[in-house]
């Protein structure tokens, strides 16, 4: 608490919080926070640190158990979001929120319409709504169709819709998970704005970059506790990293490989799926993955990734074109004929389709293979057999599980994550679809999971990663192929090009005509327009 | 043995369970009781008839010593115990897998069709007959829950809705063959002949039809948790009602185990035909009621998947179920309203976030828990 001068007002403090749930976890122990009025102010931390929980109380989602928070300098109670709204605070979520087909003003005005008699006064909310976006300047039409807007812009409409209720304090919940760089940087910029004008911003985040780049201070928690806090500008990311993972993290170390001329494992040439109504999802997708390389395919989520994964996961069926491993098409024959050609695939959502959350951890990590032996004999399940693979696997990839019979939705999205992937290692599979794999989990499992991919592509697996996340697409692929409404619209090699390149060509504001990611297929050229 | 059926991270919950099971019974027959005072001039009597009136009664005199009385009543409470356990595994096994398969009641009638004719027809020592009608009984049930199970893969047919006019089909089909071809032409009613002595499950207490069967219960109960547990099928069966999509991805044969728990499903309904028709009734009359299907479903959804609590809900429910006959036969309440009482309890265990997490109650706690779970549900919404 040193590093505050006297004279400075806090807009928001946590004094010893503390939040124990019902079911005992302890989520926040002794939470100590200062925000300073007009500061952007980082709280960083893993996945299950507590900052969720730190957020909800301020938004008064949650009530701390102990300790209290103040607002301004006095103590305030917020026992629900009505609470909170009042004493001028606002929450942007992490998935947003708005109703796809009523306009950007009628989404903004929802819940406080401005009123003429009966009726809503469209004119009226229309013109608040503009004041509002021209005084904090976050351009946005307000008669625009909330559907129509891409996701940045969807942000954009989150944030005036909390500035309209008053807001003064401003609660971000991982507010660039979904964004392109280029979206991110207008974002950020707003932001300042934002508090240039007065506003404070507190935002959630895990991303080491962000916040040095736009916060003016961060806390860190891990554990439930705070572990540290300063000002953003004097720590390096690595401190900051070893701060959040409470030990050192030295950067992966990743050797590039390099197969172009060689015979590709998988060929995929010419792919187009289309949906029921006729509506084209993937057009013309040519690519090779060689043996012992990963492909990384970047772009912003839906324009076709799902599609894609579904497609080579063989969950799907292909309307033309051709996939196959080892010169052996394998499209049509089903899920199990696709895994019997040694292709597995770890889909984006663990929660649906990745796992049986109800069932335990032995019962999901046979799930590929429970009908051969060891786990099948005569139609009798091993469950002896399934529980020694289950805790081999715990044991092997460090999961963090009081036993093989814990029903694996209890465990952390990091935990079950590295499940996913420990059952498709197992496998000791020939092709690898490896879908977000590090979605949603900290910062010290995603690394060991990116490890484990990149020993997978050691030991000659052939790699198609699917992410969102440019950092991972950048850190991990040999070739980058952009994906962009259902084609390929840029292919490169790795290391070079740069996570703002890439962004032009995912938002569509440039493309390669006729890309493809084919072995011998060339890379493309960037273009020297880098922003819009 | 006790470490196969108990893993020992469920015991916990399991004991909360029963304890959340406990809680919401005794709030149904409190707010039965209310209503039952609302409606009676004795509610005290009534309410010990419905609570009790399935019971014997012990009586000590010197001049007889210890009698019995009422003992055919609590026989029809194990009789009616018997059928509901097996109807009641019949539903649960399609639960597994997700389908809401509600021909228990078709497989039944057919079933217990079928053991009859061949009861019938083929005579002899027991130990071919009965033999004989299980296996016709067993292969009715599984055939007849094949249907919905092939029209649900193939073509996409709902299965609430082929399952309901299935049932109506065999239960035509049960009083046409039953009118038309194995009609007693002797008896003064319309039923088949009566079955003779050897086709005839053993009874086990006097007076009542209660049987051997009785002892086929926690079998089949076992028989069903060890198929769902123990086997690749009960295995593919369950991860298919857990997670279709995951199934799916894994490229498990989702079609195969959908069609696999019906047909199973019917193996469970066909015992519970045998059990009518070689044990309760002993000849099958055309005017045999359905719908005791449907008491199954309830017991299978109070059992909540899983197959070692059949037995007990089975007993619950056939223990109200008497219970109810008792109290409109002997106190001025009427049926409807002990069918009323049922409705709660069934309500009231089926809520299932109704009474969770109450176990260590204060009259506190409950306020707290119950704003907290308003509030649970504003943010789910949000």
């Amino acid at each position: 608490m040193s590093g505050i001068e006297q004279n400075t007002p806090l807009a928001l403090e946590l004094r010893n919080v503390s939040k124990r749930y019902d079911n005992g976890t302890l989520a926040n122990e002794d939470v100590n926070i200062n925000v300073k009025a007009g500061e952007i102010h980082a709280i960083v931390g893993e996945n299950g640190a507590g900052k969720s929980t730190v957020m909800k109380m301020v938004y008064g989602l949650e009530q701390p158990t102990s300790g209290s928070i103040l607002l301004h300098g006095s103590p305030i109670t917020l026992n629900d979001p009505r609470a909170a709204i009042a004493a001028r605070i606002g929450l942007v979520p992490q998935h947003l929120e708005l109703i796809g087909s009523f306009t950007v003003a009628q989404n903004v005005v929802l819940g406080s319409e401005p009123r003429r008699g009966l009726w809503l006064d469209k004119r009226t909310a229309i013109e608040r709504v503009r004041e509002v976006s021209a005084r904090f300047g976050l351009e946005i039409d307000p008669e625009a169709r909330a559907a129509d807007l891409s996701v940045g812009e969807q942000q954009r409409v989150e944030i005036i819709k909390t500035l309209y209720r008053g807001a003064r304090l401003l609660l971000l919940d991982e507010p660039s998970a979904l964004l392109t760089p280029q979206e991110t940087d207008k974002l950020f910029s707003a932001l300042r704005k934002l508090v240039a004008d007065g506003v404070t911003v507190v935002l959630i985040t895990h991303k080491l970059a962000e916040v040095r780049e736009v916060s003016d201070r961060f806390t860190v928690l891990r554990g439930g506790r705070v572990t540290g806090s300063a000002p953003s500008r004097q720590v390096s990311d690595a401190e900051l990293a070893e701060m959040i993972a409470g030990r050192q993290l030295p950067p992966l170390q990743v050797q590039r490989v390099q197969k172009r001329g060689e015979a590709p494992l998988v060929m995929v040439r010419d792919l187009t799926v289309q949906r029921a109504d006729g509506r084209v999802q993937l057009r013309n997708m040519s690519f090779d993955i060689a043996a012992g390389e990963i492909l990384g395919i970047a772009g912003v989520e839906g324009n076709g990734q799902s599609v894609l994964a579904d497609v080579m996961g063989a969950t799907r069926s292909v309307d033309q074109g051709s996939i196959s491993v080892a010169g052996q098409v394998f499209n049509g024959q089903g899920a199990r004929a696709a895994r019997a050609a040694g292709l597995t695939l770890i889909p984006e959502d663990r929660l649906r389709n990745g796992a049986a959350v109800d069932m335990s951890i032995a019962e999901n990590v046979i799930a590929a293979d429970y009908f051969k032996p060891p786990f099948s004999r005569r139609g009798w399940l091993d469950m002896g057999a399934a529980r020694q693979t289950a805790r081999r696997l715990i044991e092997r990839f460090g999961v963090s599980a009081r036993s093989a019979d814990v029903a694996i939705g209890k465990l952390s999205g990091g935990n079950m994550q590295k499940l996913m992937l420990a059952r498709e290692v197992m496998a000791a599979p020939r092709v690898l679809i490896a879908c977000q794999p590090t979605r949603g989990v900290d910062i010290g499992a995603a690394q060991s999971l990116r490890k484990e991919l990149l020993a997978l592509r050691d030991a000659g697996t052939a790699v198609l990663l699917i992410s969102a996340d440019l950092d991972e697409i950048l850190e991990l692929s040999d070739r980058i192929a952009v994906l962009s409404q259902g084609e390929l619209v840029a292919h490169f090699a790795a290391d070079a090009v740069s996570a703002n390149a890439l962004g032009v060509y995912m938002t569509g504001l440039a493309r390669d005509e006729g890309a493809a990611a084919k072995l011998d297929s060339g890379f493309t050229q960037q273009t020297t327009r880098s922003h819009a | 043995m006790s470490s196969l059926f108990f893993d020992n991270a469920n015991a916990q919950s399991g004991r909360r369970e029963a304890l959340r099971l406990t809680i919401a019974i005794g709030a149904a027959l409190a707010i039965g009781f209310c209503i039952t005072l609302a409606v009676s001039d004795e509610p005290i009597r009534a309410y010990l008839a419905l609570l009790t009136g399935a019971l014997p009664e012990f009586e000590w005199s010197h001049a007889q010593g210890w009698q019995v009385h009422r003992i055919v009543r609590f026989g029809s409470v194990i009789e009616d115990a018997i059928t509901l356990s097996f109807l009641g595994l019949a539903i649960l096994i399609p639960f597994c897998a997700r389908q809401f398969s509600l021909g228990a009641d078709g497989q039944m009638f057919l079933s217990a069709l079928a053991a009859a004719a061949v009861s019938l027809w083929i005579g002899g020592p027991w130990y071919l007959v009965l033999p004989a009608a299980l296996l016709a009984a067993l292969t009715i049930g599984f055939l007849w829950g094949l249907i919905p199970g092939l029209l649900k893969a193939r073509f996409g047919a709902n299965e609430i809705v082929t399952t309901l006019m299935l049932n109506l089909i065999a239960v035509q089909i049960y009083r046409l063959i039953i009118t038309e071809v194995l009609r007693d032409p002797h008896a003064g009613m319309i039923a088949t002949p009566t079955l003779p002595d050897s086709a005839l499950i053993p009874i086990l207490v006097e007076r009542t039809n209660v049987s051997v069967m009785l002892f086929a219960v926690p079998f089949a109960a076992f028989a069903a948790w060890l198929f769902l547990m123990r086997t690749t099928w009960g295995y593919e069966i369950r991860v298919v009602g857990e997670a279709p999509d995951f199934a799916r991805q894994t490229g498990m044969p989702v079609a195969r185990a959908m069609i696999l728990s019906m047909a199973i499903g019917g193996l469970f309904a066909a015992l519970a035909g045998l059990h009518i028709s070689n044990a309760l009734l002993k000849r099958l009359p055309v005017d045999l009621t359905p719908g005791i299907g449907f008491d199954g479903l309830v017991v299978a959804l109070l059992a909540r998947n899983d197959p070692k609590n059949v037995p007990l809900t089975a007993c619950l429910y056939a223990y109200l179920r008497v219970g109810a006959q008792a109290m409109e036969r002997t106190a001025d309440v009427s049926r409807e309203v002990v069918l009323v009482i049922q409705a709660f309890i069934i309500l009231f265990v089926v809520a299932e976030g109704l009474f969770a997490g109450w176990y260590c109650v204060s009259p506190a706690g409950i306020w707290q828990r119950w704003r907290r779970t308003g509030k649970d549900v504003l943010e789910a919404r949000q």
